[in-house]
């Protein structure tokens, strides 16, 4: 785990004024630094700890500032980071995974796999949802039936797609027959569109009332929501797995880190999201304050798009990858709050191979290859939105620069957040793009083959019929042994022919205060149920 | 008065002018930005279903008779659903008017409170230590950048002194921090106007006789310099005001303020066009009022302007 407490360089002005003007950091950096200057003197006054102390009497209820405001609480509607914060806790799936990485009951007791296609699932008897409807088996028919119908308007349709058909026996059975073997069906039911929703209320309200009064079986219901400045919700008295610790919890969306660093540090909120590294030592080191890290489930990669000149060279590519100082960009930009990856296949994930080395950098080989490739000197364009993942400026940056080291002519294009989406749509980008796929069931499958396997996100040009049969193998085969094997296949041939070249796998760091115990999931949901959230405070 | 009648009428007419034409440039514009179909749908989205939104939307439609039912729409206030909120877009937008002329004017307030008399007296006290100060400090303000004058004053008087929450909506004391932000700047526009109109009026002869004829210094600046200086001082103001019923993105996003800006900025990211028309709508609605308002207040200020 993290050193959170290991003593680092100190910042100081003639440091940062220094920095600023060898244009080592920006100017919003250097106004960040600036105010973790100020952070941190005031926290030497003693003054923080009076204040904090003084703000954080609310007894029982949670404030949670994350980044952006929710857009939508139907759960089949969205799959973005501030939303799932709030609808794996409205609903309940019938698993659930844990900071552990493995599967545990929720709203079902029991499930077994009967024959490769047919999956058996026992449900929770006398769970209620927040109306006071009985939770029967015709919800989870009903809810994975929504979820890949094609008139429905969601957007999960392509999680639960490999269903055929579901019965419902009696009210506390479910049984789902697939189209064909799939090894990865109790997963899906633990991750997006698995969240079970009411079928009367639903057919009652219709769509949009439901995605502003939703309705579910989880810890908390929802109170109130004013768009853009608080999302109140109460903890469910009756809740099956018992009463959360606190009465309330309040979503907030904060979207300045400066601001959202400070309501942390005055103690009007308990909980922060995405706090990037440069800002940690401000949470870990002041009096009140502590960081929460966990892996991310996924990985900030290069993927290459298109295969115009340099980048139609398998040597090129590999240069590419070799000239990455991966440790470096861990060590400087990231304070070791990150992880070398060593494939596709990230840590904490099934069928991940520790014995392979982390991604190598040899900068001599990189311009071996080069000359391999006959490399003449073409432009290599990355183009890079801003803010769209943590720290993507400064990387984009770096890897340009270890990449010019070597002899590429690599260039840098800054594109509007929008614009990027689009060309993402349009698959129209120049050359490398950043991606940060994440492995939505902890498993290759999840990450590996659906970014590349045909008409995948990712799959811009890359074909290779072993990596194909492989891929298409494992997805229908319930024998993990061989998908082991397979896995293992794929990513060394990824590794070979670099469709998408891994950089980093990073920490993902949440700022609580001292008195919340509370862990955060590689899957970024933020689970709020009674075993994961304690107070500690009198 | 009849006069004044008429003045009052014509400003009435270029104002509605004015509002047609911003609802116009909207149409246009987001008939120019592109198709906005393949953006409501899935990239995989088959055809068929890309023609039935495209009909749905009427997009299929001559231009004109688009164009015909949009006017008729944006005059009952209706910009169609938003994409993002699932819900009428006009609503999303009403439900940020509130916290953004609580914001709005509470800036405005500081801006003139403090502005006005600071510019006064900076002219009266031309050259003096006093004018050094205010004009520096409105230099300051001017040339600042928001988010520096927000993080610098969330650092100094929220965590430092304690004084202040750090950020978002709730009472008078969350207020203050983001309207002194977003006031900063137009209060030294304010006072560096104030003072160069009032500068003017005090080498005019009729204060040179007013002060001759032994009139109390006070009066001279009340009766004669200040009503004569109005005129700019109210032209500023209200522009000012404009401005900050815009919505004012930056503070609003440092001080997690629920306003029109951030909405705004949001829904273009998002590509909800409907909300980002009825956010343009709203903010020129706004303006053009104020513009008309300002505009009164010439023709009560000084008759001449009325004919």
């Amino acid at each position: 785990m993290a050193e959170w407490d290991k003593d680092r360089d100190n910042i100081t002005v003639d440091g940062l004024a220094r920095r600023l003007r060898d244009g080592r950091i920006t100017r919003r950096g250097f106004l960040a630094g600036a105010a973790g200057l100020l952070g941190s003197m005031a926290a030497a006054e003693g003054l923080l700890a009076r204040v904090a102390g003084a703000q954080t009497t609310r007894k029982n209820t949670l404030m949670v500032g994350q980044s952006s405001d929710v857009s939508k609480l139907d759960p089949q509607m969205s799959t973005t980071v501030n939303d799932i914060a709030i609808t794996f806790n409205l609903f309940d799936n019938l698993l659930t995974r844990r900071r552990d990485g493995k599967l545990y009951p929720s709203l079902a007791t029991e499930w077994k796999l009967v024959n490769p296609t047919t999956w058996q699932f026992k449900l929770r008897p006398n769970v209620k949802f927040h109306n006071g409807d009985r939770f029967t088996s015709a919800d989870v028919k009903f809810s994975y039936e929504r979820s890949y119908d094609p008139n429905a308007k969601v957007i999960t349709k392509s999680v639960l797609n490999t269903i055929e058909r579901i019965e419902t026996p009696d009210a506390q059975t479910v049984v789902i027959v697939t189209k064909k073997p799939d090894p990865l069906l109790a997963a899906r039911t633990a991750f997006y569109a698995g969240q079970i929703m009411p079928k009367d209320y639903f057919a009652k309200v219709k769509e949009d009332e439901f995605n502003a009064k939703p309705i579910g079986t989880g810890p908390v219901k929802l109170a109130s929501w004013v768009k853009d400045d608080r999302m109140v919700l109460d903890a469910n008295a009756n809740y099956w797995g018992g009463k959360l610790a606190v009465n309330q919890i309040i979503f907030r969306p904060l979207p300045e880190l400066a601001a959202r660093v400070g309501a942390l540090l005055k103690g009007e909120v308990d909980i922060i999201t995405k706090i990037p590294p440069d800002q940690m030592d401000r949470i870990a080191k002041a009096p009140t304050t502590k960081i929460e890290g966990v892996l991310y489930g996924g990985l900030y990669c290069l993927s290459v798009t298109t295969q115009k000149p340099p980048l139609d060279s398998k040597p090129f590519r590999q240069a590419m990858s070799l000239a990455l100082d991966r440790e470096t960009i861990v060590k400087e930009l990231w304070r070791g709050q990150a992880a070398v990856p060593n494939s596709l296949v990230v840590k904490g994930d099934s069928h991940h191979d520790p014995t392979l080395p982390p991604l190598k950098y040899d900068p001599n080989q990189a311009k071996q290859l080069l000359k391999e490739a006959n490399y003449k000197g073409e432009e290599l364009t990355l183009e890079t939105p801003i803010g769209f993942m943590v720290m993507d400026k400064e990387m984009s940056e770096v890897v340009t620069a270890m990449w010019k080291d070597v002899g590429i002519n690599a260039k840098l294009e800054q594109l509007e957040y929008s614009v990027y989406q689009q060309k993402i749509r349009e698959k129209s980008f120049k050359g490398v793009r950043w991606t940060d796929p994440t492995s939505a069931y902890n498993d290759p499958d999840g990450m590996m083959w659906r970014h590349l396997a045909p008409g995948g996100p990712n799959a811009y040009w890359f074909r290779n019929p072993r990596f194909d049969e492989l891929g298409n193998g494992a997805r229908f085969s319930v024998d993990e042994k061989f998908r082991a094997e397979a896995y293992k296949e794929m990513a060394r041939l990824e590794l070979e022919f670099l469709p998408l070249i891994p950089v980093i796998q990073p920490m993902e760091l949440y700022g609580l205060q001292k008195y919340v115990d509370w862990k955060p999931y590689a899957n970024q949901t933020m689970e709020f149920r009674n075993f994961n959230l304690k107070i500690t405070r009198g | 008065m009849q006069g004044f009648g008429r003045f009052l009428t014509y400003r009435v007419v270029r104002m509605l002018i004015a509002l047609w034409s911003v609802v116009t440039v909207v149409f246009v514009v987001m008939r120019l930005s592109g198709d906005p179909v393949p953006l409501l749908l899935p990239p995989d989205a088959p055809i068929a279903e890309m023609e039935r939104l495209r009909h749905e939307m009427g997009l299929d439609r001559p231009i004109y008779v688009q164009y015909g039912v949009f006017i008729n729409q944006a005059v009952r206030g209706d910009f169609g659903r938003s994409i993002h909120f699932r819900t009428s877009a006009m609503t999303v937008v009403w439900e940020r008017v509130p916290a953004t002329l609580e914001l709005a004017f509470a800036s405005f307030l500081c801006a003139i409170v403090v502005a006005i008399p600071a510019g006064i007296i900076s002219a009266v006290r031309r050259g003096s230590i006093i004018d050094d100060i205010v004009m520096g400090v409105a230099l300051v303000g001017q040339a600042a950048p928001t988010f520096y004058i927000g993080i610098m004053l969330i650092l100094t008087c929220s965590l430092w002194l304690g004084l202040f929450p750090t950020s978002g909506r709730g009472d008078w004391r969350n207020l203050v921090l983001p309207a002194v932000t977003l006031g900063a700047f137009a209060m030294a526009s304010i006072a560096r106007i104030t003072r160069s109109a009032v500068l003017e009026i005090l080498r005019a002869d009729y204060i040179r006789t007013a002060r001759a004829k032994g009139l109390p210094e006070f009066w001279t600046l009340a009766k004669h310099t200040m009503r004569n200086a109005a005129i700019p001082i109210v032209t500023i103001v209200g522009l000012q005001l404009g401005n900050l019923l815009g919505g004012a993105v930056v503070t609003e996003t440092i001080f997690s303020w629920p306003g029109i800006g951030r909405l705004a900025i949001q829904s273009i990211y998002n590509r909800d066009y409907p909300v980002v028309q009825s956010c343009v709508f709203m903010t020129a609605a706004m303006f053009v009022v104020v513009n008309f308002l300002v505009d009164v207040a010439y023709g009560i200020l000084d008759p001449r302007i009325r004919h």
